[in-house]
């Protein structure tokens, strides 16, 4: 059976197996088409075709969190999604963040002023995450926050001045 | 079989067939993903992916008076928060909501936990628990309803055919509104953590007798499939709720761990674990605190 069988995956690019997936999808507010093949992972996808960097591959297993992006809103480990799986999402991830061109958004801000951010592996997906959680619930208590970031390691900072930042957000 | 893999992202339960039907090579269905994916990161993938998250009726959460019926890629944390699932069934809930992380459970489902039949799957001895019978889409296109001993045969083994798919959990409300149950699960940290020990306890509770029947106890983490132990249960029969009781089942539930898995090097662990595990639940049953059983003061 090839891919033409069905039709909502065209085989695209010529020249490229017939595997060739064409997706498309919206990330951080951009409508994108990528190709991918069935294996791919969305974390290598976001990285290698649209140079978004900032999400880590670090456990590739679930446990880090260094990956993580907000699909259609919820927080999720892209390096554990097919990237074929994702059509017609919404993809956001850290450069999607920015209040307006140049200018970081509250939440962005609040972990500079608290000092939670050390070496930044982590940080993007600490600042999903929390983004995630903030999006179903606007003031989460610090059990709340701590229950959100329970799929986050930092190795750095002790998690005291990420949850300070978060909760300098969610007080607001 | 073929030299690259191939994906199909169908949207019913009629293009699945159709697919399913026409395929000559190996297939995996995929939901989650949490699983499967950190499955073939060293393993070679099937001729083809099926991903089932776009197929809108897979992704469904039914209550009613006499039945639930959930459709099998509902996330964990759909059943998490889902109000008339925490209502009827609270330790569905329950062990939903201590699934991995917050990101795992926004992917992982119900039909993914018993396709993947992992011994220290947190929803397995909840359906076994509940008596919920599973649905099958055959292949071919039959669809059928099996009892949930007869889909988890074992170790991360299902009795399922290639191209067969788990469709969702059905099963009947028959117990009044004074069934209770609870959830409880032991890991080597507090959350994003495998069981090393879970179960799932449901009863009828008359709060006026202060006793219980038609109870069921179901351990996870023990053995290869979630093991009922009717020894437990039995410990119930005829007696109030006292803390004598409370010794009576936390020695029975010794004894469960000492049977299953005698000789096992998490065996001496795992006998004293089991005690704060059977706390825990007694203290969620019954909303009033027992003491532990004189075993977990012995010397190890």
């Amino acid at each position: 059976m090839l891919a033409k069988d069905f039709p909502q995956f065209r085989p695209v690019l010529p020249g490229t197996r017939d595997a060739a997936i064409a997706i498309t999808l919206n990330v951080n507010d951009q409508d994108q088409v990528l190709y991918v093949t069935a294996s791919d992972k969305l974390s290598r996808v976001l990285r290698r075709s649209l140079d978004l960097t900032g999400l880590k591959e670090g456990c590739l297993e679930g446990e880090c969190g260094a990956c993580t992006v907000l699909i259609n809103d919820e927080p999720v480990n892209s390096c554990l999604v097919l990237a074929f799986q994702v059509q017609g999402k919404r993809i956001l991830t850290i450069e999607g963040m920015e209040a307006s061109e140049g200018r970081l958004s509250r939440l962005q801000q609040a972990f500079l002023d608290k000092g939670a951010v050390q070496c930044g592996f982590c940080t993007p997906g600490m600042v999903l995450s929390a983004q995630g959680l903030l999006n179903r619930n606007p003031h989460p208590d610090e059990a709340e926050i701590r229950h959100a970031l329970a799929g986050n390691l930092c190795r750095c900072t002790g998690f005291q001045s990420i949850v300070e930042a978060i909760k300098s957000v969610a007080v607001q | 079989m073929t030299d690259f893999v191939r994906a199909a992202r169908p949207n019913d339960l009629g293009d699945v067939t159709a697919i399913t039907g026409r395929s000559t090579g190996s297939i995996a269905f995929i939901a989650g993903g949490t699983d499967l994916i950190i499955a073939h990161e060293n393993l070679p993938w099937p001729d083809l992916i099926i991903d089932i998250t776009g197929i809108a009726e897979l992704d469904f959460v039914d209550v009613t008076e006499t039945a639930v019926q959930i459709g099998a890629a509902t996330t964990m944390s759909t059943l998490d928060r889902h109000k008339g699932i925490r209502k009827s069934l609270p330790l569905l809930a329950q062990a939903s909501a201590q699934v991995g992380s917050a990101q795992i459970r926004n992917r992982a489902t119900i039909g993914g936990n018993i396709a993947s039949a992992v011994p220290a799957g947190d929803l397995l001895p909840v359906l076994k628990c509940l008596e919920v019978r599973i649905e099958i889409l055959r292949h071919d296109g039959r669809t059928e309803v099996l009892e949930f001993d007869d889909v988890v045969v074992g170790s991360g083994e299902t009795s399922l055919g290639n191209g067969d798919l788990i469709t969702g959990i059905v099963l009947p409300l028959k117990h009044g509104a004074n069934r209770i149950s609870a959830f409880a699960k032991i890991g080597m940290r507090e959350v994003l953590t495998i069981a090393r020990l879970n179960m799932a306890i449901a009863a009828n509770y008359d709060q006026a007798a202060n006793r219980v029947s038609d109870i069921r106890v179901v351990a996870g983490a023990v053995g290869p499939l979630p093991l009922r132990l009717p020894a437990v249960e039995a410990v119930f029969q005829g007696r109030v709720i006292d803390q004598s009781l409370a010794d009576d089942f936390l020695n029975a539930l010794v004894s469960e761990i000492d049977n299953a898995i005698p000789g096992r090097y998490s065996q001496s662990y795992k006998r004293r674990a089991i005690i704060g595990l059977g706390l825990d639940l007694l203290r969620d049953l019954f909303d009033r605190e027992f003491s532990p059983a004189l075993p977990l003061m012995e010397p190890v």
